[in-house]
C-alpha cells in the first residue's frame, strides 16, 4: 500500500459536536471510505450513515468541501477518497506515469504486479500498462496482459491501471496509446494495434504513406470514443526527439487532426538513470538519449536535439524552441514525465524464460543474484512524475486532466505541490488553472498566482531537495504557422525568476503579466540549481536554462526541474 | 574526382560496409575520403547513399549491380538511386553535407587525444561542442571510442563533440547506440 492515513483520525473523541464546529481530522475519517466501519466509532458509524443516505459519501464530499473554502465549494468540487490526496486549488493532483513496459514487451522483464505494487509504493496513483507494439503483442500479449491488468485493479483500490500501449507510430517514433477500462478496452487496442502499429505493418519509414497511416490510426481511437465503443482514448508522443523520428510537422499533423485524442508528449524521457557513470551504473545518455541522425530521421533537427538538457527532452527544455511554437500558435499540447520502465538499475530481477513470440510474453522473472548496473530506469513513481488535476478519483477524470493540459511534471520529488492560477488582478477571482484559458477584456490586468508545496520530505533517494529557482516563461500567440515545420518561435522567453533556497513549508509568488493588449501563455519552471547553462536561443531567452547532460556522468539526483503546462490569456474586444 | 554512389540502403551500418568494400575492391589508396548522405529521393523510404574520392580512371564495372552511379556528368541506375548517387556526390564535392566514414588521418583517431591532436592528425579541421559557444581550449581530451565520424560543414570537416565525464568531450555519435526497442541491461 502506497498510501497510508495522515489525517491522525482519532476514535475516541469525546467532545460534544454540534454540527457547526467539525473537527476536520474527525469529519475525515468518516467520509474516508477507505476506512472500514468497524474502525469508526459509533457516532462515526452514524454520521457516516448519514452522508451515505444524502448520496455523498465518496461522491464529491470532502472535508474541504464541508469546511466551505470557495475552491472545494465550486462545481468542480473533487472526490476525496482517503489517503493522502488533499485537493489543491479545486482539484485532487494524482501522481502518475503513462510508460511502463512489462513481460509483455520483448525487451521487458516485470511482471503487471512488480510494476504496479512498485509504483504504488513510490507514490503513484495511476499508472498505464506500455507493452511495445509488436506481431507477439499484437496476436497474444494485448489480451494476455489484461487479466494481469484486470488483478492489479483488484489488489491496489487505490491505484488506477489503465490498458495502454507504446505504439509505433507509422513514419515516426513511439507513443502511448490507451483507453478507459470497459468491455472493450482490449479488442480496441487489439484493433488499433493490428491495424495500425507501425511495427506490425512494416510502415516505420519516413514517407508520407506512412504518416497518413499514423493519422488514420488517430481517427480511428477518434471514431471508437464517438461510437462509445471506449468512453475515452488518448495519445502521447514518447521520447520525441530522441532519435529525430517525429517531424514538427508531424507532431502538427497528429495533434491537429484529433486534439482530443492526440494532447501531448513526454516533456521528459523514462531510463533516467542511464547517465549514471560507469562502473556503477550504464554511463550513457541521459534517458539512453545516444543516437544521432538515420535515414529516417527529419532533417532540420539540429544535432543538439538528439540530447537530453537537465533531463529533459529537447523538445521541451528548449525556451523558445519546439513546444514553445506549437503553444505560441495557441496549439494545446502537453507535456508529461514517465519512466519508461523495462529493467530497473541496480535491481536483482532477471528476465523469465520462455518463448516470447510464442507465448506472447516471457515466462515471470526470477532472481538473478547480481545487482544489473546496466539498466537505466526507475520504477515508477521513484524519480519521475507527471501530476494531473483530476475532478475525482477514476478513470476518466485522469484522462479529463490530461486532455485538458491540468499537468505538472516534475523529476526527484523537487516540490510537493503546485498550484498556479491566472487572473484578472484586484477582482478577487479564483482564476483558471494549468492548461486553462483566461478570457479579459482587452487591457485588463492580469496576474499570476503561484503556491509551491516545497519537497517537506526526503524522495527515494534520501534527499529533501532544495528549489533553487523558479522561472516564469512567457510568449505570445501568434497564431498558425504557414510553415508546419517550424520549431521555434521569437517571442517566449523567460520574463521572471523567483530565488527560493528552501525544501520545507509553502511559498507563494505573484507574477504581474500587466495590462493584456494580445494573446500570450505563460508557463513555469524550477531547478534544484545545481546544472545551468545559457538557453540554446541565447542568454537573452533564457539565462539559467538546463545544461546538456553529461555523457556517461550525469547523475540524475544532483539536476532536479519540474515544468508546468501553460496558461494561456487571451483578451477581447 | 568524386563518386556518387546510392544502394537504396536504409542503415548507416551497411552503407559503411559498402564503403570499405568498395575500397578494398577499388584499390583506393589511404587518404581516400568516404562518406554517408542521407537522401529522399523518387518514391521509396529515405534512405543513404554514398560518395568517395576515386581516380579519373575509375572502371564503373566494379559497382553494385542495379545502383544509382553519378561519376563526373554521367549518371546510370534507376532514376532515384541515379538522383541520389547525385545528391552524395554533389554534397561533397560542395562540402556541405555528409558524414564522412573514412578521411586522411582516420587509423591516428584513437584513445584520447587532445582536440589540438585530432585537428593535427587528421583532415578533421574544427572539433565544436554541442550545446556551447565557442571553441574548445586545445588540449580538452576527446575520448574517441576509436570510432570518429566528422561531417561536412560549409566547407569544412568539423567533429560534433558532447561533454563526457571528467570534462572530456567525447564524439557525438557514440559506437552502438542503443537500439529502437533495446534490451535495456
Amino acid at each position: 500500500m502506497g498510501h497510508g492515513h495522515p489525517h491522525g483520525h482519532s476514535h475516541d473523541h469525546s467532545h460534544p459536536h454540534d454540527g457547526h464546529t467539525l473537527d476536520q481530522g474527525d469529519l475525515a475519517a468518516v467520509v474516508d471510505t477507505s476506512i472500514p466501519d468497524g474502525e469508526l466509532s459509533p457516532g462515526q458509524v452514524s454520521r457516516r450513515q448519514v452522508f451515505r443516505r444524502a448520496g455523498l459519501l465518496g461522491a464529491g464530499l470532502t472535508a474541504a468541501g464541508v469546511l466551505g473554502t470557495p475552491a472545494a465549494a465550486s462545481a468542480t468540487t473533487p472526490q476525496h477518497t482517503g489517503g493522502d490526496r488533499e485537493p489543491r486549488g479545486g482539484y485532487l493532483w494524482l501522481a502518475g506515469d503513462h510508460h511502463i513496459h512489462t513481460q509483455h514487451s520483448s525487451d521487458g522483464v516485470y511482471k503487471v504486479s512488480d510494476q504496479v505494487g512498485h509504483g504504488a509504493a513510490y507514490g503513484l496513483d495511476w499508472m498505464v500498462i506500455t507493452d511495445h507494439g509488436s506481431n507477439a503483442h499484437a496476436k497474444i500479449g494485448v489480451e494476455k496482459v489484461n487479466p494481469d491488468i484486470v488483478a492489479a485493479r483488484r489488489d491496489h483500490k487505490d491505484t488506477l491501471v489503465f490498458q495502454g500501449l507504446e505504439w509505433n507510430i507509422p513514419g515516426a517514433e513511439h507513443g502511448t496509446v490507451f483507453v478507459a477500462p470497459g468491455r472493450n478496452e482490449v479488442s480496441t487496442l487489439k484493433e488499433f494495434e493490428n491495424s495500425y502499429d507501425g511495427s506490425v505493418k512494416n510502415a516505420g519509414a519516413s514517407t508520407p504513406q506512412n504518416e497518413a497511416l499514423a493519422i488514420a490510426g488517430l481517427n480511428f481511437l477518434a471514431e471508437s470514443v464517438r461510437r462509445r465503443r471506449v468512453e475515452a482514448a488518448l495519445f502521447l508522443a514518447n521520447h520525441p526527439a530522441r532519435k529525430g523520428l517525429d517531424s514538427p510537422h508531424e507532431i502538427r499533423g497528429w495533434r491537429d487532426a484529433q486534439p482530443e485524442i492526440a494532447v501531448g508528449m513526454e516533456g521528459a524521457p523514462g531510463h533516467q538513470a542511464a547517465g549514471i557513470p560507469k562502473p556503477n551504473g550504464p554511463g550513457s545518455g541521459r534517458g539512453f538519449y545516444d543516437s544521432t541522425p538515420g535515414a529516417d530521421s527529419w532533417p532540420g533537427y539540429p544535432p543538439e536535439s538528439y540530447k537530453t538538457f537537465g533531463g529533459f527532452d529537447w523538445m521541451t527544455s528548449t525556451v523558445g524552441g519546439l513546444w514553445d511554437s506549437l503553444l505560441a500558435e495557441g496549439k494545446s499540447w502537453w507535456i508529461t514525465a514517465n519512466s519508461d520502465a523495462h529493467s530497473i538499475y541496480a535491481d536483482t530481477t532477471a528476465r523469465g524464460g520462455g518463448d516470447f513470440n510464442a507465448n506472447g510474453r516471457y515466462d515471470d522473472p526470477t532472481y538473478g543474484g547480481t545487482l544489473n548496473v546496466n539498466a537505466g530506469d526507475f520504477w515508477p513513481g521513484f524519480y519521475s512524475r507527471t501530476h494531473v488535476g483530476a475532478r475525482s478519483f477514476s478513470y476518466l477524470a485522469v484522462m479529463e486532466a490530461i486532455r485538458q493540459g491540468r499537468v505538472w511534471v516534475d523529476h526527484g520529488g523537487l516540490i510537493s505541490s503546485l498550484v498556479v492560477r491566472a487572473r484578472q488582478s484586484g477582482t478577487g477571482q479564483l482564476g483558471v488553472s494549468l492548461g486553462d484559458t483566461l478570457h479579459v477584456r482587452k487591457g485588463s490586468k492580469v496576474e499570476i498566482s503561484i503556491e509551491i508545496t516545497l519537497a517537506g520530505k526526503p524522495n527515494w533517494a534520501q534527499v529533501v531537495p532544495t528549489l533553487a529557482r523558479v522561472d516564469v516563461i512567457q510568449g505570445d500567440v501568434t497564431g498558425p504557422v504557414k510553415d508546419k515545420d517550424v520549431f521555434t518561435t521569437p517571442a517566449t522567453k523567460v520574463v521572471s525568476s523567483y530565488e527560493v533556497g528552501k525544501n520545507t513549508g509553502t511559498v507563494t509568488f505573484t507574477y504581474k503579466v500587466g495590462a493584456v493588449d494580445r494573446p500570450v501563455y505563460v508557463r513555469l519552471r524550477g531547478t534544484d540549481g545545481k546544472r545551468s547553462a545559457p538557453g540554446l536561443l541565447g542568454a537573452a531567452v533564457d539565462p539559467h536554462g538546463p545544461a546538456i547532460d553529461v555523457f556517461g556522468d550525469a547523475d540524475p539526483w544532483n539536476d532536479l526541474w519540474f515544468y508546468s503546462n501553460p496558461i494561456w490569456i487571451v483578451p477581447r474586444g | 574526382m568524386i563518386l556518387g554512389l546510392d544502394t537504396g540502403t536504409r542503415t548507416l551500418t551497411d552503407a559503411e560496409h559498402l564503403l570499405h568494400d568498395l575500397v578494398k575492391v577499388l584499390g583506393l589508396p589511404a587518404g581516400t575520403v568516404a562518406c554517408t548522405h542521407f537522401v529522399r529521393t523518387g518514391d521509396g523510404p529515405p534512405h543513404v547513399a554514398c560518395s568517395l574520392t576515386v581516380p579519373d580512371t575509375l572502371d564503373p564495372g566494379a559497382l553494385p549491380e542495379g545502383s544509382g552511379v553519378a561519376f563526373g556528368h554521367g549518371r546510370s541506375g534507376p532514376a532515384d538511386l541515379a538522383e541520389g548517387a547525385s545528391l552524395a556526390a554533389a554534397a561533397h564535392a560542395s562540402g556541405t553535407g555528409g558524414r564522412l566514414v573514412l578521411f586522411p588521418g582516420h587509423d591516428e583517431l584513437t584513445g584520447t587525444l587532445g582536440v589540438a591532436e585530432v585537428v593535427a592528425r587528421s583532415g578533421i579541421d574544427r572539433v565544436v561542442v554541442l550545446a556551447h559557444a565557442g571553441d574548445p581550449a586545445p588540449d580538452t581530451p576527446v575520448v574517441t571510442n576509436d570510432f570518429v565520424r566528422p561531417q561536412w560543414r560549409d566547407g569544412e570537416v568539423v567533429l560534433l563533440t558532447m561533454p563526457a565525464a571528467g570534462g572530456r568531450l567525447t564524439p557525438a555519435e557514440v559506437p552502438n547506440p542503443t537500439p529502437c526497442c533495446a534490451d535495456h541491461g
